[in-house]
């Protein structure tokens, strides 16, 4: 029976070739480490978002009147549905933990570099989806946190002249954070940016798999061709996409989940503090509203910069610099090791980047 | 009643003159402005910016509080009064966000206007006026106390306990029990019959405690309890009003009642407590889940090596 259904697979899409292919005759650098699983693990996650997303969605109430109700509803009476929503929360932070250390690990080895710049660009901008992504989701509860925390960043862009009052009502839908704030954040969550992500994803894959994995610039042997035609990146002397590779994108997987029931085992609130267990209330501004962690650093930054317009500027162009940083980055030396500069600039802002974190939180 | 208490109830035109002075202090800096009108528009200017100074800093300082505030702080006040921001600010009603003007009346963001009749200030109540003063809000308790031994003193002597005595007037803490002491009871009477209902109440008291402190874990914990904390709330408001009845008989009568609704809401925390735990439980098998198949894969890996 199991003979007759391959066959007729064989026959119609040619399966062991696609296979021999794609899987288990297509070769990857042998020094591949767990660092390269991330954006693997990030996509799993992704996929843990879709699904569980779906679930809440289906007792979701997108109103200003009913959206913490119905929050609530999910977290006591909807059969599992807190172990649902619990793991949409805590897996959101997860996949930016993921995606963040898949961006910061494609950049110490130099995998930016030509011809991988459009793959670098898709991933930056998949990063900033996800980011978005947090922001949108992080209103729907309705909840005191959800509220104010959002009323905080929406009002950022006021700080840029002319078209910064327009954006803050674009965002807002009016002069402050209401229910057609609510309604507009529900469609960016569930429609506009799942779209976008979906074709991010997409382009990102295609180019993977189309120039290939590049091999980590620790230990590789001999001078690398220049890159003066396309071609696909091969790695003769490789181990199989499949097992090898899976296996070990398998077991980050794993790792990624056990991770994820740990907290909720042990810290479900760890990303829910006591406002966001509380309805918005527009008339009381709670005292010490602060964005989430991975908003900490900027959020400190904006404090800590006198002037708000060169504040939002100043994230503005390290943002832009972020997303076009292989077509500024020229150099073709692509061990970071060797080029102290660069390394030392990397140090430094990722210390910054932990400090303005902690500094943050705590001030 | 300490002398400093009995000075805040009984003199409310003290707040009215100073109120007066302050007027004045004005109307006499706008004279001095008059008389100096040939300052020069850089004085203006630097005067301007001073004036917009100190209102950010006095913004910054005060936030939301009414203007009250801003005077009884200043040095001008009168020691007595002057403490009574600061008291205010560590009292429960603070913390509920009830201001001077819920009891007061007033004007509260006019500082021109916050002691004038017109906007309903009523200022400081006589002695004697003070439960009906209290009762605006506290309806139930008001109710109780007019019927008990210390509403009737006060009625027949004009010098019976009212609530400041045993509550104090702006320095007013959450009531618990422990406002029943011998120290403060035997002031006026002995402590026997105050110590037979502060035992009666005991026990309830406690309940009442733990179940507060059981909701506060369970939202510390995430869980949703906004209908358990206004049921305790709703038998808590109900229990306080017959401490005011100061009839022994009558609380050990209805601490029963009150005991059966806290038993439902116990049983309530408990429940959410085991909810807890079994949720616990469940997420703790998937985590050791999917450490053994991460354990599983990583040896499958091994071998491929």
């Amino acid at each position: 029976m199991w003979k007759y259904v391959k066959n007729w697979i064989e026959i119609r899409i040619g399966l062991s070739e696609l296979i021999r292919t794609h899987l288990t005759g297509y070769l990857v650098p042998a020094n591949l480490n767990i660092f390269h699983t991330l954006g693997f693990v990030a996509l799993v996650g992704f996929i843990v978002q879709v699904i569980t997303g779906i679930l809440l969605l289906t007792y979701y109430v997108p109103q200003p009147d009913h959206a913490f109700k119905s929050v609530q509803n999910i977290m006591v009476n909807v059969p599992y549905g807190w172990l649902f929503r619990l793991m949409h929360v805590v897996g959101s932070n997860l996949i930016v933990i993921a995606v963040g250390g898949h961006m910061l690990s494609v950049f110490f080895m130099n995998s930016y570099k030509k011809p991988r710049e459009l793959t670098w660009f898709a991933g930056a901008s998949m990063l900033l989806i996800t980011l978005a992504f947090c922001l949108s989701g992080y209103l729907l509860p309705w909840s005191q946190l959800s509220y104010w925390a959002t009323t905080i960043v929406t009002n950022l862009p006021s700080a840029l002249p002319y078209l910064g009052a327009l954006a803050v009502t674009c965002l807002q839908g009016g002069q402050n954070v209401s229910g057609v704030t609510l309604g507009r954040f529900f469609a960016l969550h569930v429609v506009v940016l799942p779209l976008l992500l979906l074709a991010l994803v997409s382009v990102h894959l295609f180019l993977v798999r189309r120039i290939g994995i590049s091999s980590p610039p620790f230990g590789r042997a001999g001078e690398k061709k220049p890159w003066t035609a396309f071609r696909h990146e091969d790695h003769p002397g490789g181990t199989p996409f499949f097992p090898h590779f899976v296996l070990k994108e398998a077991y980050m997987v794993m790792v990624f989940f056990a991770l994820l029931f740990l907290i909720l085992t042990f810290a479900p609130t760890l990303f829910l503090p006591e406002d966001a267990n509380m309805p918005a209330d527009p008339f009381k501004t709670p005292a010490h509203i602060k964005p989430e962690w991975y908003f900490l650093a900027p959020y400190q930054m904006l404090k800590l910069v006198p002037n708000k317009f060169a504040g939002v500027s100043l994230q503005i162009i390290m943002t832009l610099v972020f997303l076009f940083w292989p077509f500024l980055d020229t150099n073709k030396e692509d061990n970071l090791l060797k080029r102290r500069v660069l390394f030392a600039g990397f140090v430094a802002v990722f210390i910054g980047w932990v400090v303005l974190t902690v500094w943050g939180k705590y001030s | 009643m300490s002398k400093d208490q009995s000075e805040i109830w009984t003199k409310p035109t003290v707040s009215a003159s100073t109120y007066g002075n302050t007027v004045a202090s004005v109307q006499n800096i706008r004279a001095a402005m008059q008389k100096n009108c040939k300052m020069t528009s850089m004085r203006y200017l630097l005067a301007f910016c001073l004036m917009l100074l100190w209102a950010t800093v006095a913004a910054a300082q005060t936030g939301n509080e009414p203007v009250c505030i801003q005077c009884h702080d200043a040095d001008m006040m009168k020691p007595a009064f002057r403490k009574i921001p600061a008291e205010w600010r560590q009292s429960w009603h603070h913390q509920n966000g009830v201001s001077c003007h819920d009891c007061h009346g007033g004007d509260p963001t006019d500082a021109a206007m916050a002691m004038s009749p017109q906007r309903g200030f009523v200022g400081t109540p006589k002695y004697q006026g003070v439960p009906e003063f209290c009762g605006k809000c506290h309806v139930g308790i008001l109710k109780n106390y007019i019927e008990s031994g210390h509403g009737k003193a006060l009625k027949a002597s004009g010098s019976g306990p009212n609530c400041v005595t045993c509550h104090g007037a702006h320095d007013i803490q959450k009531a618990n029990i422990d406002i029943i002491n011998e120290q403060r009871c035997s002031q006026c009477h002995t402590y026997e019959r105050a110590g037979i209902m502060k035992q009666a109440l005991f026990a309830t008291e406690r309940k009442i405690r733990d179940i507060e402190n059981a909701l506060k874990k369970l939202s510390s914990q995430g869980m949703y309890t906004a209908e358990e904390d206004k049921t305790l709330f709703r038998t808590e408001a109900e229990f306080r009003t017959l401490f005011h009845t100061v009839d022994v008989s009558l609380v050990k009568e209805k601490t029963d009642g009150f005991d059966k609704q806290l038993d439902g809401l116990r049983k309530k925390t408990d429940s959410l407590f085991a909810e807890l735990e079994s949720r616990k439980s469940f997420t703790g098998l998937l985590t050791l889940l999917f450490a053994g198949a991460g354990v599983v894969v990583y040896l499958l890996a091994k071998t491929y090596r």
